[in-house]
């Protein structure tokens, strides 16, 4: 068999691979929560989760279609089927690929890349599983410590922190499209202070005035 | 039992280890099909080595970092589950949020260990799942067909190094759609300062508000460290350390 053949079929094979792989991930993923509540008998609230969905879930949604779209072609078949398996890309898979790639020296797009983008993002994750689990266990003998009633007002205040260090990320360089949703929203908040009980819902207009003014931004400055 | 002692039975860490261990055994898979194929294929067994070598040292640092994350989801979600999100797909920022946006759905209002409840948990575990999966749901039906329409021409053209897309209305939009998302936040933070109480109080929780602001400080140094000082190791830290330090912030807050 010649080489060109050899990686034709042993694409073939990573696709059929990665499809699997990738379906029973989801089965299991999706399956999850419904085998923790039948254990610990306290089922989903598929109502809710349907809100939530429409709420946060869309910016999600558009978002792994983008990242889907510009990852897909750098990491190859291989390497993509494992990265949207295992997730952490742009902070962890991404640059861990492109500098295999470099080491290696191989162009993207070549049946090169295809095997040291897998060989990459397979082994980082890897790593990564060791390392948290690895992690959780030392963690073990201080659980009753993170549930001592002195650290609640840390835990009960992780989605500040988060929007805080957020915040300051996407604001810098972005003041002139952040000030118009940012002022608009706590204005509505301020004078409307029911709505508090459904921030993720006031996303979506939020989310539409950041793009509407970076649009105009966008086209002015073309 | 309280409900936080509940997410951290062992069933539960049972059903995410079980999952995680099956994530690691596709690793192990995809590890040894590529590094036969290259030998086959005529690639030098060093390279490949090097390769391998430097991906197992890369992700330690930035691993680290996740962990932090999954003790910061740990405090209102139980370990087990934050183990399996971030180990799976998931990443610590979107995360929080969908837990967030899934605690307001479910009607306990914010994610915390005093208002969590084990329905609430599971909604939100659900929640988490389907919000995260579109990725892999598009590799299954387009991975295939897209590879092979683009024949990945061109494909380096299109990205810088760091895996950033050059310009165009597409990066902004996106960023533009987290400040939106923040603002949202945020201005509940502010309303509910001012206004919880009885219009223009002035008498609500400021709590987050300082969280917030402590956390953004920290990131600015987090980035001033990474740009003006070059020390662009601290990236792989930035948001989990600041929320950290901003998460601390509430403890001291909450004694004044």
């Amino acid at each position: 068999m010649n080489r060109n053949d050899y990686f034709e079929k042993y694409n073939k094979k990573t696709h059929f691979l990665g499809r699997v792989f990738s379906v029973i991930t989801l089965v299991l993923l999706v399956g999850a929560p419904f085998l923790m509540g039948s254990i610990l008998g306290a089922s989903p609230d598929i109502g809710a989760v349907a809100k939530g969905f429409i709420s946060v879930g869309l910016v999600w949604f558009v978002s792994s279609i983008v990242e889907f779209l510009i990852y897909t072609p750098m990491l190859g078949a291989g390497g993509s089927y494992l990265a949207f398996i295992t997730g952490n890309l742009i902070n962890m898979k991404i640059p861990c690929a492109v500098m295999a790639r470099d080491i290696a020296g191989v162009k993207t797009g070549t049946p090169e890349n295809e095997i040291v983008s897998t060989l990459s993002i397979a082994t980082s994750s890897l790593v990564t599983i060791v390392v948290l689990a690895l992690g959780v266990l030392l963690l073990q003998p201080i659980q009753g410590f993170l549930q001592s009633p002195v650290l609640q007002p840390a835990f009960a205040n992780v989605v500040p922190a988060l929007f805080g260090a957020m915040a300051y990320k996407y604001f810098r360089g972005n003041m002139g499209i952040a000030v118009f949703p940012l002022v608009i929203m706590s204005l509505l908040f301020i004078l409307v202070p029911s709505l508090t009980g459904s921030t993720s819902m006031m996303i979506i207009p939020s989310g539409g005035i950041a793009i509407g003014i970076a649009y105009l931004k966008f086209r002015n400055k073309k | 039992m309280s409900v936080i002692a509940t997410l951290n039975s062992f069933p539960l860490y049972l059903i995410c280890g079980s999952i995680i261990a099956f994530v690691a055994l596709i690793c192990v898979v995809f590890i040894i099909r590529a590094y036969r194929a290259g030998i086959a294929m005529g690639m030098d067994p060093k390279i490949l080595k090097r390769v391998i070598t430097s991906s197992a040292t890369f992700p330690i640092l930035p691993s680290v970092g996740i962990l932090l994350g999954v003790i910061a989801l740990s405090g209102s979600l139980g370990l087990p589950w934050p183990w399996l999100r971030l180990s799976v797909i998931g990443a610590l920022h979107y995360e929080t949020q969908v837990a967030q946006a899934a605690a307001e759905s479910v009607g306990i209002g914010t994610l915390s260990p005093e208002t969590m409840t084990l329905s609430a948990f599971t909604t939100i575990a659900l929640l988490m799942s389907i919000c995260i999966m579109w990725g892999m749901v598009l590799s299954v039906f387009l991975n295939k067909g897209y590879l092979k329409k683009i024949g990945f021409k061109n494909s380096e053209d299109k990205t810088e190094l760091n895996g950033k897309k050059k310009g165009g209305f597409g990066d902004l939009a996106m960023s533009a759609m987290f400040i939106g998302l923040v603002s949202a936040y945020i201005g509940s933070y502010i309303g509910g300062f001012v206004s919880s109480n009885g219009l223009f109080t002035f008498s609500g929780d400021w709590v987050p508000l300082g969280v917030v602001l402590v956390s953004a400080l920290v990131m600015a140094f987090f980035v001033y460290l990474s740009e003006k000082k070059k020390k662009g190791w601290v990236d792989n830290f930035s948001i989990a350390v600041s929320m950290l330090v901003g998460m601390s912030s509430a403890i001291l807050f909450s004694l004044i």
